[in-house]
C-alpha cells in the first residue's frame, strides 16, 4: 500500500494546464495517483481495502519484456511457456534488478499467473505474410526466431526480438485496452457499475474494466507526480528515486514501473512537444474518479457518455503514440539505408549497419502492425502503410519477402530500387503526419523543409518586368 | 491593405523604401556626374507631375490596388509548394544516391543561394519571353507595356493572370531547387540572406533596380550589359520603336538574352518613347487593362 508523500515534483506547465482544463470540465477534483481508490460496493465483505486491481495486466507486461529477452536464446519451448503457459514460477527475466534499481518481484506468479496468448488479437494480420491471425503470427515468429542465430535472420533482415515485442504490445496491450475494455465493456449491459465484476470482488464491473485498461497502458500509478523524463528514466531503470514512490527501497512492478506504450509516450513527451503520457493517464484518472463518485450505482447514459469521452482521449492519444513510433522508426530505417549505401559504395563491411537496419525495421514493422489492431477500420491508410513497408525490409539485390510458401519458407520477389524504398520510408512518415497528425516527429527526414518552403514562399513575388 | 503597404516595407519587394531611396541617390549621382545636368533639373525631374499624375501612372496605381484583392487568390498555389517540393525530394531518390558525407554549411548556403538565383532568373527570362512571343500570353502582358510613362510603381502594373503565372513559376522553381538541394545537402540548406532576403536580390535592388522603370537612362558599359541588364536596357525593352521589339527579356542577368539573340545594349543619350505602337488613351482604362479593348 502506498504511504502518500508530497514531494514537490516539477510537473511541466503543460500538465498543469491540461489538468486545469480537464478538471474545469468535470465536477471532480483529479486524484494524482492511480491507487487506493475506495471500495464502493456496499455488500463487499472481503479483506481488500481498495477497489483497484490490475495485477494481471502488469504480469502481461512482465511476460512481454521477459519474452523479449528469450527470443534471442532460441528456445521455442521457453518462448511458448511465457506466451501461453500458466506457471507461477516463471522467472521475471526483465525487468530485473540492476544496481540500486531493485525489482520487488522475481516471478510472474508474484504478480498474477497469466499468459499472453489468450489475450492476443485473433483477427487477420494483413501486414504480415501468410494470412495469419495474431496468435499464428506469434507462433510463426517463435519458430523462425529459434532457427535464426540470436533471433536475428540477416538474410531476410528480420529482428524477431523487435518484431515480437512491438507486435505483442499492440496485439495484446493496445488491442485489449482500446478494442475491448474501453470499447464494448463500457456499454450499459456489460459489466455494470452497480454489481461486482464477479462474485465476491471488491470492485464493480466498470471500476475493474477501467483499471484493467489502465494496466495495459503500462504507466506507473504515480505518473501524474512525475515528468515524462522521470517515467522514461524509470523504464530505463536509471532513476530508482522517481520509481520508488513508497520509499520501500524496491520497485514494485505492479505500481511503480513503466512498461510498453507508456514508456514510448514518455520518450516522445520528454522532447517537450507532446503530452501524450499525462493526457492519457489524466483521462484514466478522471474516469476512475468519476466511478468512485458514482458510488456503485449503475451509470446513467450521460455518465457513460462522459466515461466514453475520457476513453476517447485515451484512445486518440494512444494511437498517436504508436503512430509517432512508426514515424520514428521509418526515419531510422531511412538513415540506416543512407549508411548502408555509402558503405557498399566504398566496399566496406556492411554487417553492423545491416544489423541496425534490421532492428529499426523490426520496430517499424512491429509498431505498424500494432497500429492496425486497435479495432478501428483504418481503410486505405492500412493498405497504404502495409504496401509502403512491405513484408520485409528491402534486401540486397532489391528483393523483398512477398509471401510464405506451404512449408513456411519465405518467398522473395523483385521489388523496389534502394532509393525507391527509401522514398517509401519518407512516404510512411508523411502518412503518419497526414493521418495521425503526429507532432513529436522523431528522426524526421524532411525536418526544416516546410520552414524552407515557407521562407521562400513569402519571397515568391509575382513581380515581373 | 497590409499587403499593399508590405510592398514598401518588405526588403523582399522591389518597392521597399530603402531601395527607392538608394535608386534616387544613384539617379542623382548618374545625372549630375555623368550627364552633367544641373541639380535643379534633377529635382524638378523627380517631382514632375506630368509623370506621376499622367494617365499612364494613374493606371499603374489603379491596377496595383485592383491586384491587391486578386493576389489573395494566390494563397492556395503556395500551399501546393510543399507537396511539390516533397514530390521532387522523394523522386530524387530514384535517380541518385543520397550522399552520406556532408560539406561545410557555408558552401551549401552559397551553392543553394546561387542555384536558386540562377534558376529563378532564368525562369523569369523564359516566362517573360513567352509572354511576348505567345499571342495569348501577350494579351495579358501588354497591360504592362501600355505604360507610356515609367515610374518604379510600373513594376506592379501587371495583369492579374500574369501575376498568377509568375507565382506558379516561382512555385515550380523553388520546389525543384529545394527538393534537389535538400536531397544533396539535407538540413544545411538555407539562403544567404540580407534583411531576410536572398543576398543576390538585395544587391540587385540596392543597386538601382527601380530605375528600370523610370526616365533615368542609367546604362553600364556595353560589355557589362551583356552580362547584367542595365536600367537603360530595360527601357529599350519598353520602347515603342519596332527595332527594339522582343529584346532584353532578362530580369537581372543579360546572359540569357545574349544566348537567345535578344540582347540589345544601350546607346549613349538614347531617347526612348515608351508604350505600344498605335495605342489610344483608352489603353490606360482599368477595364481595358484587365479585359482588353
Amino acid at each position: 500500500m502506498f504511504n502518500k508523500r508530497f514531494t514537490a515534483k516539477a510537473v511541466p506547465l503543460t500538465v498543469v494546464l491540461t489538468s486545469a482544463i480537464l478538471i474545469s470540465s468535470s465536477s471532480f477534483a483529479r486524484s494524482n495517483v492511480y491507487a487506493d481508490f475506495p471500495i464502493t460496493l456496499k455488500d463487499y465483505s472481503g479483506s481488500a481495502t481498495t477497489s483497484v486491481s490490475y495485477k494481471g495486466q502488469m504480469a502481461r507486461h512482465a511476460l512481454e519484456s521477459s519474452l523479449k529477452k528469450l527470443i534471442s536464446k532460441g528456445d521455442v519451448s521457453a518462448m511458448q511457456s511465457y506466451y501461453s503457459g500458466g506457471s507461477a514460477d516463471r522467472a521475471i527475466i526483465a525487468p530485473a534488478t540492476k544496481g540500486d534499481f531493485v525489482i520487488m518481484q522475481s516471478t510472474i506468479g508474484e504478480l498474477s499467473s497469466k499468459n499472453l496468448s489468450g489475450k492476443t488479437y485473433k483477427g487477420l494480420i494483413p501486414g504480415w505474410p501468410g494470412n495469419m491471425t495474431g496468435p499464428e503470427v506469434v507462433a510463426f515468429m517463435f519458430e523462425k526466431a529459434a532457427d535464426a542465430e540470436g533471433g536475428y535472420d540477416a538474410a531476410h533482415a528480420y529482428d524477431y526480438t523487435q518484431l515480437v515485442s512491438k507486435f505483442l504490445m499492440g496485439a495484446v496491450m493496445y488491442n485489449q485496452a482500446v478494442d475491448n475494455y474501453l470499447d464494448e465493456k463500457l456499454e450499459a449491459d456489460t459489466k455494470p457499475n452497480n454489481k461486482p465484476y464477479k462474485d465476491g470482488a471488491a470492485y464493480t464491473g466498470k471500476e475493474h474494466v477501467w483499471d484493467e485498461a489502465f494496466g495495459y497502458f503500462g504507466a506507473p500509478s504515480h505518473t501524474l507526480t512525475l515528468t515524462a523524463q522521470d517515467v522514461y528514466n524509470i523504464a530505463k531503470q536509471k532513476d530508482v528515486t522517481a520509481a520508488d514512490y513508497n520509499y520501500d527501497g524496491k520497485v514494485d512492478l505492479y505500481k511503480e514501473m513503466a512498461f510498453g506504450h507508456a514508456y514510448y509516450a514518455s520518450s516522445f513527451d520528454k522532447g517537450g512537444k507532446t503530452t501524450y503520457l499525462h493526457d492519457i493517464v489524466g483521462a484514466y484518472m478522471d474516469g476512475r474518479d468519476m466511478l468512485v463518485a458514482a458510488n456503485a450505482t449503475a451509470l446513467s447514459n450521460s455518465e457513460r457518455d462522459q466515461l466514453k469521452a475520457y476513453a476517447q482521449v485515451i484512445k486518440t492519444n494512444w494511437e498517436k503514440v504508436i503512430a509517432e513510433a512508426v514515424f520514428k522508426y521509418a526515419g531510422e530505417t531511412y538513415e540506416d539505408m543512407v549508411k548502408i549505401e555509402a558503405i557498399l559504395e566504398s566496399n566496406g563491411d556492411v554487417s553492423k549497419a545491416w544489423r541496425n537496419y534490421s532492428k529499426h525495421w523490426g520496430e517499424l514493422k512491429g509498431f505498424a502492425l500494432a497500429l492496425q489492431v486497435g479495432g478501428k477500420d483504418m481503410g486505405a491508410t492500412s493498405v497504404r502503410l502495409n504496401r509502403l513497408i512491405g513484408h520485409s525490409p528491402l534486401l540486397l539485390g532489391n528483393t523483398q519477402v512477398t509471401g510464405v510458401d506451404s512449408n513456411g519458407e519465405y518467398i522473395q520477389s523483385n521489388s523496389e530500387s534502394w532509393g525507391g524504398y527509401m522514398a517509401h520510408m519518407l512516404k510512411v512518415q508523411n502518412l503518419m503526419v497526414d493521418e495521425f497528425a503526429v507532432v513529436a516527429k522523431s528522426h524526421d527526414q524532411t525536418a526544416g523543409l516546410a520552414a524552407l518552403v515557407d521562407s521562400l514562399g513569402a519571397k515568391s513575388s509575382a513581380e515581373n518586368d | 491593405m497590409t499587403d499593399f503597404f508590405a510592398n514598401f516595407l518588405n526588403p523582399e519587394k522591389r518597392l521597399f523604401v530603402g531601395y527607392l531611396i538608394s535608386a534616387a541617390f544613384i539617379a542623382i549621382i548618374w545625372i549630375r556626374m555623368v550627364q552633367k545636368k544641373p541639380l535643379a533639373n534633377i529635382v524638378s525631374g523627380f517631382f514632375n507631375s506630368n509623370i506621376w499624375f499622367s494617365k499612364s501612372a494613374i493606371a499603374d496605381y489603379k491596377l496595383m490596388v485592383f491586384n491587391q484583392f486578386f493576389i489573395k487568390l494566390l494563397a492556395p498555389i503556395l500551399v501546393g509548394q510543399l507537396a511539390l517540393t516533397l514530390f521532387v525530394f522523394e523522386n530524387m531518390h530514384l535517380l541518385f544516391s543520397r550522399p552520406s558525407t556532408s560539406i561545410p554549411v557555408w558552401m551549401v548556403m552559397l551553392i543553394f543561394t546561387s542555384v536558386l538565383f540562377i534558376l529563378d532568373d532564368f525562369s523569369r527570362y523564359l516566362l517573360h519571353r513567352l509572354m511576348h512571343r505567345i499571342p495569348l500570353l501577350w494579351r495579358f502582358h501588354k497591360a504592362h507595356h501600355s505604360a507610356t510613362n515609367l515610374t518604379p510603381l510600373t513594376v506592379l502594373r501587371t495583369h492579374p493572370i500574369e501575376a498568377v503565372l509568375f507565382s506558379l513559376r516561382a512555385v515550380i522553381v523553388h520546389s525543384l531547387c529545394l527538393g534537389v538541394c535538400f536531397f544533396f545537402f539535407a538540413g544545411s540548406v538555407s539562403l544567404i540572406e540580407i534583411f531576410g532576403s536572398s543576398m543576390f536580390v538585395v544587391i540587385f535592388h540596392s543597386l538601382g533596380s527601380n530605375l528600370r522603370h523610370s526616365h533615368v537612362n542609367l546604362s553600364y558599359w556595353n560589355w557589362l550589359e551583356k552580362i547584367i541588364v542595365s536600367p537603360a536596357q530595360h527601357q529599350i525593352h519598353h520602347s515603342i520603336n519596332p527595332k527594339h521589339y522582343d529584346s532584353n527579356f532578362g530580369a537581372i542577368l543579360a546572359i540569357w538574352d545574349n544566348l537567345g539573340d535578344s540582347c540589345i545594349v544601350s546607346e549613349k543619350n538614347q531617347e526612348i518613347k515608351f508604350g505600344l505602337k498605335g495605342q489610344s488613351e483608352k489603353a490606360h482604362n482599368l477595364k481595358n487593362l484587365i479585359i482588353g479593348s
